[in-house]
């Protein structure tokens, strides 16, 4: 059975088409990621996959159930953007009513609030009002809730939207821990980030699914981003195009370059990269087998 | 670990509304709250009760009651054994029912305001997250009504003490009346609290709509008194005039009323609770 199941999926506010005729399967496995630009309608897929709005037209079902449904309560789990914790009550406090109300008892609820607020690092604060907390802390407080209990499905919008880089690399590794028993479908704007993460790829914009980008794909791809670390350009890109099976060089932005080659034609390509840069004493910084998830979506 | 699907309905529903009542107990500001009611009751209770009750007891002033108001209009008013508790009713019939539209004017508008919603209604369904702010909310004015009337009790045995039994009666009835006569009015608020976007909001939303409703029912009634007679019955509180003229077991005959306007006001707002967006 699929995981999330979209048909025709279409929400507008007033005479605004947020998301228009969306239609996916995604199956439970390696985290998903969704993308796109501002106002794309990623907040509103996941809202409506969570069952916090109701569709204008088309269906929606999670795990065969309408979003919202008895069934899913405690199985699907999520970070909404922009939602807060109740300011006036403490994380341990409000957590606990959250682990009870999935069925714990409330010493087990106590025990598991300990457990997903140490996973994000926040178990020092565990007394403390969600006012005191700063930006990140609360973020990632937020992302603790999402983990309590054992959900199949967790949905995070921006997890790590204004987390410092040691913070949302914890983050980064905790999804990644996790997601041999979880799916994630996480949305942001990091690119490099998702490329770590995930596998597929969801592009969203103006409310319409456009391509979808499996990152596996990479591995058959007939291409080679090379980030250089210092060489003269034209004579790079003319060296490497004077290789057999090196159909083009683009210089993506500085210092970047895609190298478009035929497999059939080229065995060893990165052996003969390598020779190439060592012959001419140029530097390389980093080599990646298949195009960037950049240069996927937006070229 | 596995959460429940089925029979967590009323398990739910009851977590909640402890949670409502832990909420004002265990937080400065749901504390001060309680002080800030226990305030004006004990200046209630010390003044107008306490000195009322002396009145009530004077055959002279029955009569000039009776002058005034006219023999059958508050004749109930003087068959209460414990005068205190007479007093106590009429301002509570009154004082309660306002303090209900505050007090509950914050059953969902400031989480929903703020996205905290989003946290619960993955966990637990609408229906228990409604029907529990609901019941919690009921649950603290059954705390303030509670310390009101043992109060009271306190009060009128310190003037005599063999009181103590008419006054726990009466304290009774009148509890269980004033519990019937609140529950519709917290779950009008609970609705207005949904659509509110804050406390004070929804507290506006219900002067507007007692207001609104007192002068299209004067209209109505100028055309068609039939009606309007009829429509009267649907606004929360619409018995409370009837019923400062009642006493003991005779004071149920009203409780009809509330109770219809409570289940429909019940089912309305679950309604639309389940057809919100959060």
């Amino acid at each position: 059975m699929s995981l999330i199941k979209c048909e025709m999926l279409t929400k507008s506010y007033g005479s605004k088409l947020a998301l228009d005729g969306v239609s996916i399967e995604l199956k439970s496995g390696s985290p998903i990621a969704l993308v796109g630009p501002n106002g794309a309608g990623k907040t509103t897929l996941f809202s409506l996959l969570c069952g916090y709005l109701i569709p204008s037209c088309g269906s929606v079902t999670i795990m065969g159930e309408k979003p919202g449904s008895r069934k899913l309560l405690g199985k699907v789990a999520s970070l909404p953007q922009d939602a807060t914790l109740d300011p006036n009550l403490n994380l341990i406090t409000q957590f606990t009513l959250f682990g009870t109300l999935q069925g714990l008892t409330a010493k087990q609820a106590k025990a598991e609030s300990l457990r997903v607020l140490s996973l994000v690092d926040l178990a020092h604060v565990v007394e403390q009002k969600p006012q005191s907390l700063s930006h990140g802390m609360s973020k990632r407080a937020s992302i603790a809730q999402a983990l309590i209990g054992s959900p199949q499905l967790v949905l995070l919008d921006e997890p790590t939207a204004g987390l410092d880089p040691a913070n949302a690399k914890v983050i980064r590794e905790l999804v990644r821990a996790l997601s041999s028993d979880i799916t994630f479908v996480i949305s942001s704007h990091n690119l490099d980030e998702l490329e770590k993460l995930c596998d597929q790829v969801l592009y969203l914009d103006q409310g319409k699914l456009g391509q979808s980008v499996s990152i596996q794909e990479n591995m058959t791809d007939e291409y080679l981003t090379v980030s250089m670390q210092e060489c003269e350009d034209e004579l790079f890109v003319s060296a490497l195009e004077s290789l057999t099976g090196i159909n083009s060089v683009t210089k993506k932005q500085e210092n970047e370059y895609l190298i478009h080659y035929s497999a059939e034609e080229i065995h060893d390509i990165e052996v003969q990269f390598f020779t190439l840069i060592s012959k001419n004493g140029w530097k390389y910084r980093a080599l990646l087998k298949g195009r960037t998830l950049e240069d996927k979506l937006f070229s | 670990m596995e959460p429940n699907a089925d029979s967590g309905l009323m398990r739910n529903t009851l977590i909640l509304a402890k949670f409502e009542l832990k909420k004002l107990l265990f937080n400065p500001r749901g504390l001060i709250a309680l002080v800030a009611f226990s305030l004006v009751w004990l200046l209630l209770l010390l003044y107008p009760i306490r000195s009322a009750s002396s009145f009530l007891l004077n055959p002279d002033f029955k009569q000039l009651i009776a002058g005034v108001f006219g023999e059958e209009s508050i004749s109930q008013l003087f068959q209460w054994q414990v005068a205190e508790m007479a007093i106590l009713w009429i301002s509570a019939l009154y004082i309660f029912p306002l303090f209900s539209i505050f007090v509950s004017a914050d059953q969902f508008a400031s989480d929903r305001q703020r996205g905290t919603f989003r946290f619960l209604t993955l966990r637990t369904g609408r229906d228990s997250l409604f029907l529990g702010r609901y019941i919690g909310h009921m649950l603290i004015q059954t705390l303030l009504l509670l310390f009101t009337i043992l109060a009271t009790v306190l009060l009128a045995m310190s003037r005599d003490a063999t009181l103590l039994l008419p006054a726990l009666t009466s304290g009774v009835i009148v509890f269980i009346n004033m519990i019937i006569i609140l529950a519709p009015f917290t779950a009008l608020m609970a609705i207005l609290s949904l659509y509110a976007n804050s406390a004070r909001q929804a507290t506006i939303y219900a002067i507007l709509l007692w207001a609104v409703s007192a002068i299209v029912l004067a209209i109505i009634n100028n055309y068609i008194p039939s009606i309007a007679g009829l429509l009267h019955w649907t606004l929360p509180g619409a018995q409370l005039s009837l019923m400062i003229n009642t006493q003991g077991m005779g004071s149920f005959v009203y409780a009809p009323i509330p109770v219809i306007q409570t289940l429909v006001l019940l089912f309305l707002g679950r309604t639309y609770m389940k057809r919100s967006s959060l």
